[in-house]
């Protein structure tokens, strides 16, 4: 099996297009989660999420979710310094949700309340998850393996674990793998409908939590074999030093209430890199906010590896759930976590839940001299993986 | 990915399908194949799902996540692999639970929120397929949805051949369901793809490694020696000029086969003229032109859950020396039993290439 290493970062985010613009809002604390203005909230309990600020690249014909893929895509290729003849090659897994669902919801409302409606056929061709993997790779001719997994929340986490796979079998030498979501009509109304949205910007862990904040965004990691990448003198990130993927098999939207399937994950993911769980110091939670979520999780953290065994932060308090490019986002964090020494903290986290007994890292950054961290992410039909990134080339 | 030649080749030892033209398990198959007659529609009849599914489950479960449910179930029952010995699942679809989308869309457009379900919310994540079939079949292992369009079903089979070659999983349940959708056959005729044959329906296999298959004593139906899937430089939705295939080549490679070993294909043929023509001259550019070819697609509509059910087909063809004919007539033509190809091309370029054998 080949190392797998990440040689390149991209985001576009709720600060804003880039990781520099991501990382800084990230440590700082900044709440990015306002009032929604890309979609209707009339009439709806919650009306705030966390949208991308600023003009995105891309022809405007193109779907929003397509040029936030474009955005972070074509950061992260940049970033790894990849040449032509590097992608006619590379791999690409990509996680999505709602593809061009945005701009496909649009020209339904119009059919559905006339009835003349007709959608143009760039919305028909661009609804499908599957159409960022394409459009990705034809704006960067990227040849190689290509597919598109839908696994709900953590599509983007799914995505960069598919991509380690495709370099630890062998199949390719270099990937580009992320995930990506726009904010859309169905994704807000159904997260209302369940009651799951706090009206407030979410409190990932904070005994007053009341739910989710929606957010959107794109996050794209390049990785590399680790041969590869020292053969041509990359700048190596961090290596991508195991993976867990489960289902709990359970429900269709709860978590299993003792947290084994995110367990397996995590135990999975430490097996495969060989690493004891006291060597991990920080964990990226999936940290939603809703009540249920982050009491399983903290439940299944403490399981693995202890109570208060590691630090446990949420980016979600400060760019809310940005769906399909959570996991991707949450691990671009972690490898920056690791090379920085500082763990993002989780912000508006007022009272510390007694039922999480982890240290939160409340409101402000904290440094840490870091080696090694996971970072966990969560679906929709009890779909769990956990990432374990060591710093730099282990 | 494609699957190592050092390694174990993977079995096929349970086959389960649900559709117009056919439901049941690899016998079934064997049974229409033997004397292909195209369904009188499409669309599975309204009381089909009925004794596939339990009563809880009619009530509980979209159309396409009891398709999805059924067909697994019937191939679990014939393979007999246990779940709890690792069971990984992944399903390929284009479409998802689209009518499951509409309905609560469509909620809200009649009555505002109050009209919004939140039952049918997690329904319009295209995982809703495979987070009902794992609670169903008890798959606790990796599970993906694999979206793509025309080939997801191929897809998954190969990336599910993959897993197990690899030996990250010891058995997988790999599938693909798409259901008919009168707004998607509106969209796709202005398209001007309305002359494409549609279908819907799922299939799935069960793929274990061949020696743990062997050890448990289950009949393997077929034995998919290498899988791999690559892309074709086109626009998005668009139909490339270049013919000269990595899926295939690297399959080929990866099985240790040479073109001339390849006794037959079945391609994704599926009446979308431009895509079918692109798809003629790869396999022509890979293969030569000796190698008959068959498409089931004319004969049973396109839909994810075809891909599958074309290595199932792949699978008896090794065994009988019998493939249909392509042009969807009730015939059925003698080849060479033993290696023949599974391909799939999609408009955008992905396309996947199996190289099956007989047990």
């Amino acid at each position: 099996m080949k190392q797998v290493v990440v040689t390149g970062l991209g985001a576009a985010s709720p600060y804003g297009a880039g990781v520099v613009a991501y990382w800084k809002g990230l440590t700082g604390g900044a709440c990015a989660i306002r009032d929604l203005t890309l979609i209707e909230t009339e009439g709806f309990r919650c009306r705030i999420g966390a949208e991308v600020p600023g003009t995105l690249p891309g022809s405007p014909r193109r779907t929003r979710a397509d040029r936030l893929a474009i955005a972070a895509a074509g950061e992260a290729l940049t970033d790894a310094g990849l040449g032509r003849r590097d992608r006619e090659t590379a791999g690409l897994v990509v996680g999505a949700v709602g593809g061009g669902m945005l701009e496909a919801e649009a020209w339904y409302w119009r059919d559905g309340r006339d009835g003349t409606s007709t959608a143009s056929p760039r919305t028909v061709r661009a609804v499908l998850p599957a159409a960022h993997a394409e459009t990705v790779a034809s704006r960067f001719r990227l040849g190689g393996p290509r597919h598109t997994v839908v696994t709900a929340c953590s599509s983007g986490a799914v995505a960069l674990a598919e991509a380690a796979e495709l370099i630890a079998d062998g199949v390719v030498d270099v990937a580009l793998a992320g995930g990506v979501d726009a904010v859309t009509r169905i994704c807000y109304m159904g997260f209302n409908a369940l009651k799951l949205l706090d009206p407030t910007p979410c409190r990932p862990f904070d005994r007053e939590r009341r739910g989710m904040s929606i957010g959107e965004g794109a996050g794209f990691m390049v990785l590399e074999s680790a041969d590869r990448a020292r053969g041509r003198g990359a700048r190596v990130y961090a290596t991508l030093s195991g993976h867990g993927m489960t289902t709990d098999a359970f429900h269709v939207t709860a978590p299993e209430p003792a947290g084994d399937g995110m367990v397996r994950a995590m135990r999975e993911a430490l097996r495969r890199a060989g690493a004891a769980p006291q060597e991990v110091q920080y964990a990226n939670a999936h940290g939603t906010g809703t009540p249920q979520n982050d009491r399983i999780e903290a439940r299944a953290l403490a399981r693995v590896f202890g109570e208060g065994g590691l630090l446990v932060s949420s980016s979600k308090s400060m760019i809310g759930h940005t769906m399909a490019a959570a996991g991707s986002l949450e691990a671009i964090a972690t490898v920056l976590a690791l090379e920085h020494g500082v763990v993002p903290p989780t912000a508006n986290l007022a009272i510390p839940d007694p039922d999480v007994p982890f240290d939160c890292v409340p409101v402000v950054a904290r440094r840490a001299g870091l080696t090694c961290a996971i970072s966990n992410s969560f679906g929709f039909g009890g779909q769990n993986v956990t990432l374990l990134f060591r710093r730099g080339a282990a | 990915m494609t699957s190592d030649t050092t390694r174990d080749a993977v079995a096929i030892t349970g086959v389960g399908i649900v559709s117009a033209a056919v439901t049941g398990n690899s016998a079934a198959l064997g049974a229409f194949l033997a004397a292909p007659a195209p369904p009188p529609d499409e669309a599975l009849g309204p009381g089909a799902m009925a004794a596939l599914v339990e009563p809880d489950e009619a009530r509980r479960l979209s159309r396409v996540c009891q398709m999805t449910v059924a067909a697994a179930r019937l191939a679990m029952r014939e393979s007999g692999v246990a779940p709890a010995a690792g069971l990984g699942l992944v399903i390929g679809t284009e479409f998802g639970d689209l009518a499951s989308t509409h309905a609560f869309a469509d909620g809200f457009l009649a009555r505002g929120p109050a009209g919004l379900s939140a039952l049918l919310f997690p329904n319009t994540v295209m995982n809703t397929m495979v987070a009902t079939t794992a609670i169903a079949v008890g798959a606790r292992d990796m599970a993906l949805t694999l979206n793509a369009p025309t080939v997801a079903g191929e897809l998954a089979v190969a990336r599910a051949v993959a897993a197990v070659a690899s030996g990250r999983v010891p058995a997988v349940l790999a599938g693909g369901v798409d259901e008919l959708d009168t707004v998607v056959e509106r969209e796709l005729a202005y398209l001007g793809l309305g002359a494409e044959r549609r279908g819907e329906g799922a299939a799935f296999l069960v793929l274990e490694s061949s020696a743990v298959a062997r050890a448990r004593g289950a009949t393997v139906l077929g034995e998919v020696s290498a899988a791999a899937w690559r892309a074709l430089p086109t626009r998005p939705w668009g139909v490339g000029r270049t013919h000269r295939s990595r899926a295939i080549t690297d399959a080929l490679e990866a099985a240790g086969a040479r073109t001339d070993d390849v006794g037959w294909v079945y391609a994704s043929a599926s009446c979308d003229e431009a895509r079918d023509r692109w798809e003629t001259r790869v396999l022509a550019g890979a293969l030569g032109a000796a190698a008959p070819v068959s498409t089931l697609g004319r004969l049973l509509g396109r839909h994810a859950g075809l891909g599958v059910l074309r290595v199932a087909a792949a699978a008896w063809t090794a065994r009988s020396g019998l493939l249909c004919a392509p042009d969807g007539a009730r015939r059925v033509a003698r080849v060479r039993p033993g290696r023949g190809l599974v391909h799939g091309l999609a408009r955008g370029g992905l396309h996947v290439a199996l190289v099956v054998d007989a047990a």
